[in-house]
């Protein structure tokens, strides 16, 4: 193995420290930063998420309160809940967890959640923003990838950057976002014709498509910086079941200069984001509270 | 010359022909007429062109057509009444604020004033982050008009490589996205691209939208490419003023498959997507079918 392994878990460590500074300079100011994930129906699919979400806001100094509602509640009932939650000031970002019952979508608790709450950067006007080169609140798994990309010593303007998978919430974004830094950019998925044409000309390269073993080291670049943001759970040689990105991650590591592991890259780094996330919204909240009532600081 | 040229006003003719036709079933048949409000504010030569030549068009396809003219003094608690005041209107279905304002307006504010399903400019934060998500949504006209001509000339956009040159808000980043909506592998290259004419030269479709008059040389397209020439450009060229594309259109000719000439390309275009969006937005905004063609 010839590249450098990014420590996901280290990089999130580091953000989180700032991350729990800012959310103390809040508290103080009266605004402890606190979250509200909302869940529908059998939550063993989140679970862990969740889970994951509240250890890494208690280590941030953010207020964490899971929800769960009934496999059996409306999205007129939900779309009031989180209308609710918009109005409390108690609240300063709303989690929608996935996956949700089939008669509840996605896109319209997304768009029902308050811009200014939108933790999860999933509001059109949240990726609206993204687009023109504004970045509020992000969509975390996008940010943590891009976060991670910067903190390798490689120029980003001008860096030939290849996108696999383009995806509303990952491969779009980073797209957008690269840009913004000044990358030449180009989008692969499922139609495009030779990946590797594309993937070979970058200097960096984001895989996000959810298959196991799609890039492999010969797509590379030798050097190249290779993102891995793919979380497939596959069987392993003993028949238990093992967490895989999209990257046949041997043959990659040869050739790469650096190179996510799956579990331990970008996932850490995800959850990093979302309490950053988090300490930005309340703060937005508070400047936009003062501005309205002209609140003596 | 080798390349087809692509005839815009020939093609901006028959969108508006077909605007005509659907506002003409839409009186007819349900006694709505799509109106669409323009708001000026100030006296900008360039400015007061445009608005003249969209009055006119609006009326030539039998839509209702809403003039409001402003001093370049107006505040912008003034402004932003009047756009409370369009979104407000049954009979406003598109509105149009002429871009650029004075400088003592805020335009972002004064654009994401405007209700986003009557932003037929669609720049509107939230068409922005809609079209971005893949989601109903108005489209900027310009990229819109390049997106119809493409698809008219292809066919089917599947699998082809793109490459958009210039990552402006209005032309862009829509165009990558609508790009990539029709399943094309694209990329955006611009200014601090590090080998434009490498990256160019992949592209079966080229999309020029950088502002600088013929940058884009023959040498950089691949042949049999389809060149869509977005820039217009005013220079100088033995002594008379004379308007350019950003791409150097004979040498590009000599080597595309298909190529907008400028002018007569994609200027046509969009005025010609701004009345399809306004009849779009009418359509959404009375529940009926949206028009087919005239839309991403």
């Amino acid at each position: 193995m010839s590249a450098t392994l990014i420590d996901g878990k280290a990089i999130a460590a580091r953000m989180r420290d700032e991350t729990r500074a800012q959310a103390q300079a809040l508290a103080e100011a009266g605004w402890t930063p606190r979250l509200v994930s909302i869940s529908v129906g059998d939550v063993a699919a989140a679970e862990l998420y969740v889970r994951n979400q509240q250890r890494s806001a208690e280590a941030a100094g953010v207020a964490f309160e899971a929800r769960n509602y009934p496999e059996a509640i409306s999205l007129e009932q939900l779309t009031g809940v989180i209308q609710g939650l918009n109005a409390d000031p108690r609240v300063n970002g709303v989690i929608i967890q996935r996956p949700l019952p089939a008669h509840i979508p996605v896109k319209a608790l997304q768009k029902a959640v308050h811009p200014l709450k939108d933790v999860e950067g999933m509001h059109p006007a949240s990726i609206g923003n993204i687009v023109y080169n504004d970045l509020a609140l992000g969509p975390c798994t996008a940010v943590a990838a891009v976060e991670i990309l910067k903190t390798l010593p490689l120029k980003m303007e001008g860096l030939d950057v290849c996108v696999i998978g383009h995806s509303e919430i990952v491969g779009k974004p980073i797209a957008f976002l690269m840009m913004g830094l000044g990358a030449t950019v180009t989008v692969c998925h499922h139609m495009t014709r030779q990946v590797a044409v594309h993937s070979r000309a970058a200097d960096a390269v984001f895989v996000a498509v959810g298959k196991p073993g799609l890039v492999r080291g010969e797509m590379l670049k030798p050097g190249a910086a290779l993102i891995d943001i793919g979380i497939n759970r596959v069987p392993d040689a003993d028949g238990n079941t093992k967490t895989v990105g999209d990257a046949d991650f041997a043959s990659c590591a040869e050739v790469a200069g650096w190179i996510t592991p799956v579990p331990g890259g970008v996932g850490p780094v995800t959850v990093a984001i979302l309490m950053n996330n988090a300490v930005l919204a309340t703060r937005l909240q508070m400047d936009h509270y003062r501005a309205a009532f002209a609140a003596a600081v | 010359m080798t390349a087809k040229v692509i005839d815009g006003k020939a093609f901006a003719a028959n969108v508006r022909a077909q605007v005509a036709a659907h506002v003409a079933k839409l009186k007819d048949g349900k006694g709505i007429q799509p109106g669409l409000a323009v708001v000026l504010v100030g006296e900008d030569p360039a400015s007061q062109v445009y608005v003249r030549n969209k009055h006119a068009s609006t009326i030539e396809v039998g839509m209702a057509s809403f003039e409001h003219r402003l001093p370049a003094t107006t505040g912008e608690a003034e402004l932003l009444a009047l756009i409370d005041q369009l979104n407000a209107d049954p009979k406003v279905h598109g509105i149009l604020v002429q871009l650029p304002l004075p400088s003592h307006l805020n335009s972002e504010l004064v654009i994401n004033r405007i209700e986003p399903a009557k932003d037929v400019d669609g720049f509107h934060i939230s068409n922005v982050g809609l079209l971005g998500t893949g989601q109903k949504s108005m489209v900027p006209c310009t990229p819109l008009g390049c997106l119809m001509m493409l698809r008219d000339h292809h066919g089917s956009l599947s699998g082809l490589n793109a490459v958009v040159v210039g990552r402006s808000n209005i032309v862009g980043k829509p165009m990558a996205q609508l790009l990539l909506g029709d399943s094309c592998t694209v990329t955006i290259a611009h200014s601090r691209t590090k080998d434009l004419a490498e990256v160019c030269k992949r592209a079966d479709i080229l999309v020029a939208a950088v502002g600088r008059p013929e940058m884009i040389t023959g040498d950089m397209v691949r042949p049999g490419a389809t060149v869509i020439d977005v820039g217009i450009n005013r220079i100088e060229r033995d002594g008379k003023a004379k308007l350019v594309g950003d791409v150097h259109y004979e040498s590009a000719a000599a080597v595309a498959g298909a190529i907008t000439p400028v002018p007569g390309g994609v200027g046509p275009m969009t005025i010609a997507c701004l009345l399809a969006n306004t009849l779009t937005a009418c359509c959404r905004a009375n529940g009926l079918e949206e028009p087919k063609g005239l839309t991403a």
